[in-house]
Protein backbone atom coordinates (compact mmCIF):
# COMPACT_ATOMS: atom_id res chain seq x y z
CA UNK A 1 0.00 0.00 0.00
CA UNK A 2 1.45 3.37 -1.02
CA UNK A 3 1.68 6.40 1.24
CA UNK A 4 -1.15 8.01 -0.64
CA UNK A 5 -3.57 5.21 0.21
CA UNK A 6 -2.60 4.70 3.84
CA UNK A 7 -5.43 5.48 6.24
CA UNK A 8 -3.54 6.85 9.22
CA UNK A 9 -4.34 10.30 10.48
CA UNK A 10 -1.97 13.08 9.49
CA UNK A 11 -1.11 16.52 10.87
CA UNK A 12 -3.87 18.04 8.72
CA UNK A 13 -6.51 15.96 10.52
CA UNK A 14 -5.27 17.00 13.96
CA UNK A 15 -5.07 20.61 12.77
CA UNK A 16 -8.68 20.39 11.55
CA UNK A 17 -9.96 19.10 14.90
CA UNK A 18 -8.01 21.71 16.88
CA UNK A 19 -9.05 24.53 14.54
CA UNK A 20 -12.75 23.66 14.70
CA UNK A 21 -12.72 23.29 18.49
CA UNK A 22 -10.89 26.61 18.87
CA UNK A 23 -13.16 28.40 16.41
CA UNK A 24 -16.36 27.09 17.97
CA UNK A 25 -15.06 27.89 21.46
CA UNK A 26 -14.26 31.43 20.38
CA UNK A 27 -17.66 31.70 18.69
CA UNK A 28 -19.46 30.63 21.86
CA UNK A 29 -17.46 33.14 23.89
CA UNK A 30 -18.06 35.99 21.43
CA UNK A 31 -20.52 38.76 22.37
CA UNK A 32 -24.22 38.02 22.06
CA UNK A 33 -26.03 39.55 19.09
CA UNK A 34 -28.86 41.37 20.88
CA UNK A 35 -31.27 41.50 17.94
CA UNK A 36 -31.27 37.71 17.38
CA UNK A 37 -30.18 36.22 20.69
CA UNK A 38 -28.10 33.08 20.99
CA UNK A 39 -29.66 31.58 17.87
CA UNK A 40 -27.44 33.93 15.90
CA UNK A 41 -24.46 31.82 16.96
CA UNK A 42 -25.61 29.45 14.21
CA UNK A 43 -23.91 32.02 12.02
CA UNK A 44 -20.55 30.55 12.99
CA UNK A 45 -21.51 27.17 11.52
CA UNK A 46 -23.97 28.14 8.82
CA UNK A 47 -21.75 30.64 6.97
CA UNK A 48 -18.64 28.41 6.97
CA UNK A 49 -20.61 25.37 5.75
CA UNK A 50 -22.12 27.22 2.81
CA UNK A 51 -18.72 28.77 2.07
CA UNK A 52 -17.27 25.25 1.99
CA UNK A 53 -20.03 24.12 -0.35
CA UNK A 54 -19.10 26.94 -2.75
CA UNK A 55 -15.42 26.12 -2.39
CA UNK A 56 -16.00 22.40 -2.93
CA UNK A 57 -18.04 22.95 -6.08
CA UNK A 58 -15.51 25.47 -7.38
CA UNK A 59 -12.76 22.87 -6.84
CA UNK A 60 -14.90 20.33 -8.71
CA UNK A 61 -15.19 22.83 -11.57
CA UNK A 62 -11.44 23.48 -11.71
CA UNK A 63 -10.54 19.79 -11.37
CA UNK A 64 -13.03 18.93 -14.13
CA UNK A 65 -11.36 21.38 -16.52
CA UNK A 66 -7.96 20.04 -15.45
CA UNK A 67 -9.08 16.48 -16.24
CA UNK A 68 -10.37 17.39 -19.70
CA UNK A 69 -7.10 19.20 -20.45
CA UNK A 70 -4.67 16.63 -19.03
CA UNK A 71 -6.65 13.34 -19.12
CA UNK A 72 -5.12 12.44 -15.75
CA UNK A 73 -7.44 10.44 -13.50
CA UNK A 74 -6.15 12.09 -10.35
CA UNK A 75 -8.11 15.23 -11.34
CA UNK A 76 -11.24 13.13 -11.64
CA UNK A 77 -10.61 11.82 -8.13
CA UNK A 78 -10.30 15.39 -6.86
CA UNK A 79 -13.48 16.48 -8.68
CA UNK A 80 -15.55 13.54 -7.40
CA UNK A 81 -14.23 13.79 -3.85
CA UNK A 82 -14.83 17.54 -3.68
CA UNK A 83 -18.37 17.26 -5.05
CA UNK A 84 -19.22 14.66 -2.44
CA UNK A 85 -17.95 16.89 0.37
CA UNK A 86 -19.82 19.81 -1.20
CA UNK A 87 -23.08 17.87 -1.14
CA UNK A 88 -22.58 17.00 2.53
CA UNK A 89 -21.81 20.60 3.48
CA UNK A 90 -24.70 21.97 1.41
CA UNK A 91 -27.04 19.62 3.26
CA UNK A 92 -25.58 20.73 6.60
CA UNK A 93 -25.92 24.38 5.56
CA UNK A 94 -29.58 23.90 4.57
CA UNK A 95 -30.43 22.05 7.79
CA UNK A 96 -28.52 24.62 9.87
CA UNK A 97 -30.31 27.41 8.01
CA UNK A 98 -33.67 25.78 8.73
CA UNK A 99 -32.91 25.57 12.45
CA UNK A 100 -31.82 29.21 12.43
CA UNK A 101 -34.92 30.11 10.40
CA UNK A 102 -37.18 28.49 12.98
CA UNK A 103 -35.56 30.59 15.72
CA UNK A 104 -35.65 33.90 13.82
CA UNK A 105 -38.56 33.64 11.33
CA UNK A 106 -40.55 30.99 13.26
CA UNK A 107 -40.65 28.66 10.24
CA UNK A 108 -38.28 25.92 9.14
CA UNK A 109 -38.78 26.64 5.48
CA UNK A 110 -39.83 29.72 3.61
CA UNK A 111 -39.90 30.32 -0.12
CA UNK A 112 -36.90 32.54 0.06
CA UNK A 113 -34.83 32.77 -3.14
CA UNK A 114 -31.53 31.84 -1.47
CA UNK A 115 -33.01 28.81 0.31
CA UNK A 116 -34.81 27.50 -2.74
CA UNK A 117 -31.87 27.97 -5.10
CA UNK A 118 -29.46 26.39 -2.62
CA UNK A 119 -31.73 23.33 -2.43
CA UNK A 120 -31.76 23.18 -6.23
CA UNK A 121 -27.96 23.50 -6.31
CA UNK A 122 -27.84 20.48 -4.00
CA UNK A 123 -29.80 18.46 -6.54
CA UNK A 124 -27.45 19.47 -9.37
CA UNK A 125 -24.58 17.82 -7.50
CA UNK A 126 -26.71 14.89 -6.34
CA UNK A 127 -27.23 14.32 -10.08
CA UNK A 128 -23.46 14.61 -10.57
CA UNK A 129 -22.84 11.93 -7.93
CA UNK A 130 -25.61 9.75 -9.39
CA UNK A 131 -23.94 9.99 -12.79
CA UNK A 132 -20.64 8.87 -11.30
CA UNK A 133 -22.33 5.80 -9.84
CA UNK A 134 -23.98 4.58 -13.05
CA UNK A 135 -20.84 4.58 -15.22
CA UNK A 136 -18.42 1.74 -14.50
CA UNK A 137 -15.61 2.58 -16.92
CA UNK A 138 -13.28 5.05 -15.12
CA UNK A 139 -12.27 6.96 -18.27
CA UNK A 140 -15.85 7.37 -19.49
CA UNK A 141 -17.04 8.31 -16.04
CA UNK A 142 -14.26 10.85 -15.62
CA UNK A 143 -14.88 12.52 -18.94
CA UNK A 144 -18.66 12.72 -18.68
CA UNK A 145 -18.72 13.83 -15.07
CA UNK A 146 -16.09 16.47 -15.91
CA UNK A 147 -18.51 18.02 -18.40
CA UNK A 148 -21.27 18.02 -15.79
CA UNK A 149 -18.87 19.42 -13.19
CA UNK A 150 -18.25 22.38 -15.49
CA UNK A 151 -21.94 23.02 -16.24
CA UNK A 152 -22.82 22.66 -12.56
CA UNK A 153 -21.02 25.86 -11.70
CA UNK A 154 -23.64 27.78 -13.69
CA UNK A 155 -25.96 27.11 -10.78
CA UNK A 156 -23.72 28.93 -8.31
CA UNK A 157 -24.34 32.26 -10.06
CA UNK A 158 -28.07 32.58 -9.27
CA UNK A 159 -27.49 31.10 -5.80
CA UNK A 160 -24.86 33.66 -4.90
CA UNK A 161 -26.67 36.68 -6.37
CA UNK A 162 -30.15 35.61 -5.28
CA UNK A 163 -30.08 37.83 -2.19
CA UNK A 164 -29.30 40.83 -4.39
CA UNK A 165 -31.71 40.01 -7.22
CA UNK A 166 -34.64 39.32 -4.90
CA UNK A 167 -34.65 41.21 -1.62
CA UNK A 168 -36.45 38.48 0.33
CA UNK A 169 -36.12 37.23 3.91
CA UNK A 170 -32.56 35.99 3.71
CA UNK A 171 -29.99 38.59 4.65
CA UNK A 172 -27.68 39.90 1.96
CA UNK A 173 -24.17 38.45 1.55
CA UNK A 174 -22.36 38.33 4.89
CA UNK A 175 -18.96 39.27 3.50
CA UNK A 176 -19.06 42.56 1.65
CA UNK A 177 -15.53 43.99 1.75
CA UNK A 178 -16.65 47.62 1.31
CA UNK A 179 -19.58 47.45 3.69
CA UNK A 180 -18.85 45.30 6.76
CA UNK A 181 -21.64 45.79 9.30
CA UNK A 182 -20.36 43.52 12.05
CA UNK A 183 -18.63 44.14 15.37
CA UNK A 184 -14.93 43.31 15.45
CA UNK A 185 -15.08 40.29 17.82
CA UNK A 186 -18.02 38.73 15.96
CA UNK A 187 -16.31 39.27 12.62
CA UNK A 188 -13.10 37.73 13.99
CA UNK A 189 -15.01 34.69 15.29
CA UNK A 190 -16.76 34.29 11.97
CA UNK A 191 -13.53 34.53 9.96
CA UNK A 192 -11.92 32.08 12.39
CA UNK A 193 -14.78 29.61 11.83
CA UNK A 194 -14.48 29.96 8.07
CA UNK A 195 -10.72 29.30 8.27
CA UNK A 196 -11.21 26.32 10.61
CA UNK A 197 -13.87 24.71 8.42
CA UNK A 198 -11.64 25.22 5.39
CA UNK A 199 -8.97 23.14 7.13
CA UNK A 200 -11.67 20.49 7.77
CA UNK A 201 -12.47 20.55 4.05
CA UNK A 202 -8.80 20.05 3.16
CA UNK A 203 -8.53 17.10 5.56
CA UNK A 204 -11.73 15.49 4.28
CA UNK A 205 -10.68 16.03 0.68
CA UNK A 206 -7.37 14.31 1.31
CA UNK A 207 -9.10 11.25 2.79
CA UNK A 208 -11.81 11.14 0.12
CA UNK A 209 -9.22 11.28 -2.66
CA UNK A 210 -7.40 8.41 -0.98
CA UNK A 211 -10.66 6.41 -0.95
CA UNK A 212 -11.29 7.25 -4.62
CA UNK A 213 -7.85 5.89 -5.45
CA UNK A 214 -8.53 2.72 -3.45
CA UNK A 215 -11.89 2.25 -5.16
CA UNK A 216 -10.22 2.74 -8.53
CA UNK A 217 -7.53 0.18 -7.67
CA UNK A 218 -10.16 -2.30 -6.42
CA UNK A 219 -12.20 -1.95 -9.61
CA UNK A 220 -9.10 -2.34 -11.75
CA UNK A 221 -8.14 -5.47 -9.82
CA UNK A 222 -11.65 -6.90 -10.20
CA UNK A 223 -11.63 -6.21 -13.94
CA UNK A 224 -8.17 -7.70 -14.51
CA UNK A 225 -8.07 -11.10 -16.26
CA UNK A 226 -7.79 -13.96 -13.79
CA UNK A 227 -5.21 -16.74 -14.05
CA UNK A 228 -5.96 -20.35 -15.05
CA UNK A 229 -8.77 -21.87 -13.02
CA UNK A 230 -9.40 -25.48 -12.00
CA UNK A 231 -10.96 -27.43 -14.85
CA UNK A 232 -9.28 -25.44 -17.63
CA UNK A 233 -7.35 -28.55 -18.69
CA UNK A 234 -10.52 -30.57 -19.19
CA UNK A 235 -11.91 -30.29 -22.71
CA UNK A 236 -15.36 -31.21 -23.92
CA UNK A 237 -15.64 -34.58 -25.67
CA UNK A 238 -15.55 -34.28 -29.43
CA UNK A 239 -18.87 -35.66 -30.53
CA UNK A 240 -19.48 -35.68 -34.27
CA UNK A 241 -23.24 -35.47 -34.35
CA UNK A 242 -23.41 -34.82 -38.09
CA UNK A 243 -22.14 -38.27 -38.94
CA UNK A 244 -23.89 -40.00 -36.07
CA UNK A 245 -20.55 -41.45 -34.90
CA UNK A 246 -18.84 -40.61 -31.58
CA UNK B 1 -16.92 26.94 -40.04
CA UNK B 2 -16.66 25.17 -43.38
CA UNK B 3 -19.50 24.22 -45.72
CA UNK B 4 -18.89 20.61 -44.75
CA UNK B 5 -19.51 21.46 -41.08
CA UNK B 6 -22.87 23.06 -41.84
CA UNK B 7 -23.84 20.22 -44.19
CA UNK B 8 -23.19 17.71 -41.42
CA UNK B 9 -25.05 19.80 -38.83
CA UNK B 10 -27.98 20.19 -41.22
CA UNK B 11 -28.01 16.44 -41.96
CA UNK B 12 -28.08 15.58 -38.24
CA UNK B 13 -30.86 18.10 -37.58
CA UNK B 14 -32.86 16.79 -40.54
CA UNK B 15 -32.43 13.22 -39.32
CA UNK B 16 -33.80 14.13 -35.86
CA UNK B 17 -36.69 16.09 -37.34
CA UNK B 18 -37.48 13.26 -39.79
CA UNK B 19 -37.52 10.88 -36.85
CA UNK B 20 -40.06 13.12 -35.12
CA UNK B 21 -42.10 13.45 -38.34
CA UNK B 22 -42.32 9.66 -38.57
CA UNK B 23 -42.98 8.92 -34.90
CA UNK B 24 -44.79 12.16 -33.96
CA UNK B 25 -43.81 11.72 -30.33
CA UNK B 26 -43.64 15.41 -29.49
CA UNK B 27 -46.87 16.13 -31.34
CA UNK B 28 -48.88 13.13 -30.20
CA UNK B 29 -47.44 12.45 -26.75
CA UNK B 30 -45.54 15.37 -25.22
CA UNK B 31 -47.94 18.13 -26.29
CA UNK B 32 -51.10 16.36 -25.04
CA UNK B 33 -49.26 15.40 -21.85
CA UNK B 34 -48.27 19.05 -21.28
CA UNK B 35 -51.84 20.20 -21.99
CA UNK B 36 -53.13 17.73 -19.39
CA UNK B 37 -50.68 19.17 -16.86
CA UNK B 38 -51.97 22.70 -17.57
CA UNK B 39 -55.51 21.40 -17.09
CA UNK B 40 -54.66 19.66 -13.82
CA UNK B 41 -53.11 22.68 -12.08
CA UNK B 42 -56.38 24.64 -11.69
CA UNK B 43 -58.04 21.52 -10.30
CA UNK B 44 -55.29 21.29 -7.67
CA UNK B 45 -54.93 24.97 -6.69
CA UNK B 46 -58.55 26.03 -7.10
CA UNK B 47 -60.48 27.58 -9.97
CA UNK B 48 -59.98 31.23 -9.13
CA UNK B 49 -59.49 33.13 -12.36
CA UNK B 50 -57.44 35.92 -10.76
CA UNK B 51 -55.04 33.40 -9.24
CA UNK B 52 -54.83 31.43 -12.47
CA UNK B 53 -54.10 34.57 -14.49
CA UNK B 54 -51.35 35.50 -12.05
CA UNK B 55 -49.67 32.10 -11.99
CA UNK B 56 -50.32 31.27 -15.65
CA UNK B 57 -46.99 32.46 -17.05
CA UNK B 58 -45.03 30.64 -14.35
CA UNK B 59 -47.01 27.45 -14.89
CA UNK B 60 -46.44 27.70 -18.63
CA UNK B 61 -42.67 27.78 -18.20
CA UNK B 62 -42.67 25.07 -15.53
CA UNK B 63 -44.59 22.78 -17.90
CA UNK B 64 -42.28 23.75 -20.77
CA UNK B 65 -39.24 22.92 -18.67
CA UNK B 66 -40.47 19.64 -17.19
CA UNK B 67 -42.03 18.31 -20.37
CA UNK B 68 -39.29 19.67 -22.59
CA UNK B 69 -36.99 17.33 -20.67
CA UNK B 70 -39.08 14.43 -22.00
CA UNK B 71 -37.93 15.32 -25.50
CA UNK B 72 -34.30 15.14 -24.41
CA UNK B 73 -34.89 11.86 -22.57
CA UNK B 74 -36.57 10.30 -25.55
CA UNK B 75 -33.78 11.33 -27.90
CA UNK B 76 -31.24 9.79 -25.51
CA UNK B 77 -33.00 6.46 -25.24
CA UNK B 78 -33.77 5.89 -28.94
CA UNK B 79 -30.20 6.32 -30.17
CA UNK B 80 -28.44 2.98 -29.90
CA UNK B 81 -24.69 2.61 -29.18
CA UNK B 82 -24.31 1.11 -32.68
CA UNK B 83 -25.86 4.22 -34.25
CA UNK B 84 -23.56 6.45 -32.23
CA UNK B 85 -20.54 4.37 -33.24
CA UNK B 86 -21.58 4.55 -36.88
CA UNK B 87 -21.82 8.35 -36.73
CA UNK B 88 -18.37 8.56 -35.13
CA UNK B 89 -16.88 6.16 -37.70
CA UNK B 90 -18.42 8.13 -40.55
CA UNK B 91 -16.27 11.03 -39.45
CA UNK B 92 -19.12 13.34 -38.48
CA UNK B 93 -17.64 16.35 -36.69
CA UNK B 94 -18.77 16.12 -33.03
CA UNK B 95 -19.39 19.88 -32.94
CA UNK B 96 -21.55 19.62 -36.07
CA UNK B 97 -23.42 16.76 -34.44
CA UNK B 98 -23.99 18.83 -31.29
CA UNK B 99 -25.12 21.80 -33.38
CA UNK B 100 -27.50 19.69 -35.45
CA UNK B 101 -29.01 17.91 -32.48
CA UNK B 102 -29.43 21.14 -30.50
CA UNK B 103 -30.98 22.87 -33.52
CA UNK B 104 -33.48 20.05 -34.06
CA UNK B 105 -34.27 19.99 -30.34
CA UNK B 106 -34.78 23.77 -30.35
CA UNK B 107 -37.22 23.55 -33.27
CA UNK B 108 -39.23 20.81 -31.54
CA UNK B 109 -39.22 22.64 -28.22
CA UNK B 110 -40.25 25.93 -29.83
CA UNK B 111 -43.22 24.17 -31.43
CA UNK B 112 -44.07 22.65 -28.07
CA UNK B 113 -43.79 26.05 -26.35
CA UNK B 114 -46.03 27.79 -28.89
CA UNK B 115 -48.79 25.19 -28.47
CA UNK B 116 -48.45 25.31 -24.65
CA UNK B 117 -48.56 29.13 -24.70
CA UNK B 118 -51.80 29.01 -26.71
CA UNK B 119 -53.30 26.44 -24.31
CA UNK B 120 -52.21 28.47 -21.26
CA UNK B 121 -53.63 31.65 -22.80
CA UNK B 122 -57.01 29.99 -23.27
CA UNK B 123 -57.09 28.25 -19.88
CA UNK B 124 -55.47 30.85 -17.66
CA UNK B 125 -55.68 34.15 -19.54
CA UNK B 126 -51.96 34.94 -19.25
CA UNK B 127 -51.01 38.19 -17.57
CA UNK B 128 -48.09 39.08 -19.83
CA UNK B 129 -46.43 42.49 -19.54
CA UNK B 130 -45.41 42.55 -23.16
CA UNK B 131 -45.91 39.94 -25.85
CA UNK B 132 -42.82 41.36 -27.55
CA UNK B 133 -40.68 40.05 -24.69
CA UNK B 134 -42.48 36.72 -24.95
CA UNK B 135 -41.48 36.41 -28.61
CA UNK B 136 -37.82 36.80 -27.59
CA UNK B 137 -38.01 34.61 -24.49
CA UNK B 138 -39.67 31.57 -26.09
CA UNK B 139 -36.92 30.91 -28.69
CA UNK B 140 -34.21 31.60 -26.11
CA UNK B 141 -35.77 29.08 -23.69
CA UNK B 142 -36.08 26.54 -26.49
CA UNK B 143 -32.43 26.94 -27.53
CA UNK B 144 -31.17 26.80 -23.93
CA UNK B 145 -33.20 23.70 -23.07
CA UNK B 146 -32.17 22.02 -26.33
CA UNK B 147 -28.49 22.69 -25.59
CA UNK B 148 -28.86 21.34 -22.06
CA UNK B 149 -30.79 18.31 -23.29
CA UNK B 150 -28.20 17.56 -25.96
CA UNK B 151 -25.28 17.82 -23.55
CA UNK B 152 -27.06 15.81 -20.85
CA UNK B 153 -28.14 13.22 -23.40
CA UNK B 154 -24.52 12.76 -24.46
CA UNK B 155 -23.40 12.57 -20.82
CA UNK B 156 -25.97 9.90 -19.93
CA UNK B 157 -25.81 7.95 -23.22
CA UNK B 158 -25.29 4.19 -22.98
CA UNK B 159 -25.47 4.17 -19.19
CA UNK B 160 -27.70 1.83 -17.24
CA UNK B 161 -29.81 4.59 -15.75
CA UNK B 162 -29.46 7.04 -18.65
CA UNK B 163 -33.13 7.89 -19.39
CA UNK B 164 -33.90 8.12 -15.67
CA UNK B 165 -30.85 10.29 -15.05
CA UNK B 166 -31.41 12.95 -17.72
CA UNK B 167 -34.36 14.69 -15.97
CA UNK B 168 -32.31 14.91 -12.77
CA UNK B 169 -29.43 16.45 -14.72
CA UNK B 170 -31.43 18.85 -16.89
CA UNK B 171 -34.14 20.16 -14.57
CA UNK B 172 -32.00 21.80 -11.85
CA UNK B 173 -29.59 23.18 -14.45
CA UNK B 174 -32.46 24.79 -16.34
CA UNK B 175 -33.36 26.99 -13.36
CA UNK B 176 -31.54 30.10 -14.70
CA UNK B 177 -33.58 29.74 -17.90
CA UNK B 178 -36.83 29.37 -15.97
CA UNK B 179 -36.05 32.39 -13.80
CA UNK B 180 -34.97 34.48 -16.77
CA UNK B 181 -38.06 33.55 -18.78
CA UNK B 182 -40.63 34.15 -16.04
CA UNK B 183 -39.03 37.34 -14.76
CA UNK B 184 -38.58 38.83 -18.24
CA UNK B 185 -42.23 38.48 -19.17
CA UNK B 186 -43.74 39.13 -15.74
CA UNK B 187 -45.80 42.25 -15.36
CA UNK B 188 -44.25 43.34 -12.07
CA UNK B 189 -40.81 43.65 -13.56
CA UNK B 190 -41.91 45.42 -16.69
CA UNK B 191 -39.19 47.94 -17.46
CA UNK B 192 -36.42 46.10 -15.63
CA UNK B 193 -36.65 42.92 -17.65
CA UNK B 194 -33.65 43.57 -19.89
CA UNK B 195 -31.31 42.36 -17.13
CA UNK B 196 -33.15 39.02 -17.01
CA UNK B 197 -32.94 38.73 -20.75
CA UNK B 198 -29.20 39.33 -20.50
CA UNK B 199 -29.02 36.52 -17.91
CA UNK B 200 -30.88 34.15 -20.22
CA UNK B 201 -28.76 35.09 -23.22
CA UNK B 202 -25.58 34.62 -21.18
CA UNK B 203 -26.71 31.15 -20.04
CA UNK B 204 -27.59 30.16 -23.61
CA UNK B 205 -24.21 31.37 -24.87
CA UNK B 206 -22.28 29.68 -22.05
CA UNK B 207 -24.12 26.41 -22.72
CA UNK B 208 -23.29 26.73 -26.42
CA UNK B 209 -19.61 27.24 -25.58
CA UNK B 210 -19.64 24.26 -23.18
CA UNK B 211 -21.46 22.13 -25.77
CA UNK B 212 -18.94 22.98 -28.49
CA UNK B 213 -15.92 22.61 -26.19
CA UNK B 214 -17.00 19.23 -24.81
CA UNK B 215 -18.50 17.69 -27.96
CA UNK B 216 -15.29 15.91 -28.93
CA UNK B 217 -14.41 14.49 -25.47
CA UNK B 218 -17.99 13.26 -25.09
CA UNK B 219 -18.00 11.62 -28.53
CA UNK B 220 -14.80 9.77 -27.62
CA UNK B 221 -16.46 8.13 -24.61
CA UNK B 222 -19.35 6.53 -26.50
Amino acid sequence: MSDATRSRLGPLDYAAVVAVLAALGYALASPRIESQGDAARMLFVHVPTIWLAYLAFAVTFIASIAYLVTNKLRWDHVAGASAEIGVVFTTVAIIGGMVWGKATWNVYWTWDARLTLTAIMLFVYVGYLALRRVIADPEVRARRSAVLGIIGLLQLIPVHFSVTWWRTLHQTNTFRPRDIQMDGPILAALLGSVAAFTVVYAALLRHRIRLEKLEHAARAAAAAPVGPVAGDAVTAPNVNRAGGQP
Amino acid sequence: MSDRFWQQAFAVARRDLDRERRSGEVFWVTIPFGAIALLLVPLAVGINQDVLTRIGTGMLFVVVMLFGVLTAVRRTSIETPEQRDAIALLGVDPVAEFTGKAAAGAVLLLGFELVMAAVALVLYGLDIGSWGWMLVVLPLTAVGLAELGTISGAIAASTDGGPALVPLLVTPLAIPLLLGATQTVSVERNGGNLAWLVLMTTVVLVLAIIGVATARPLQETR
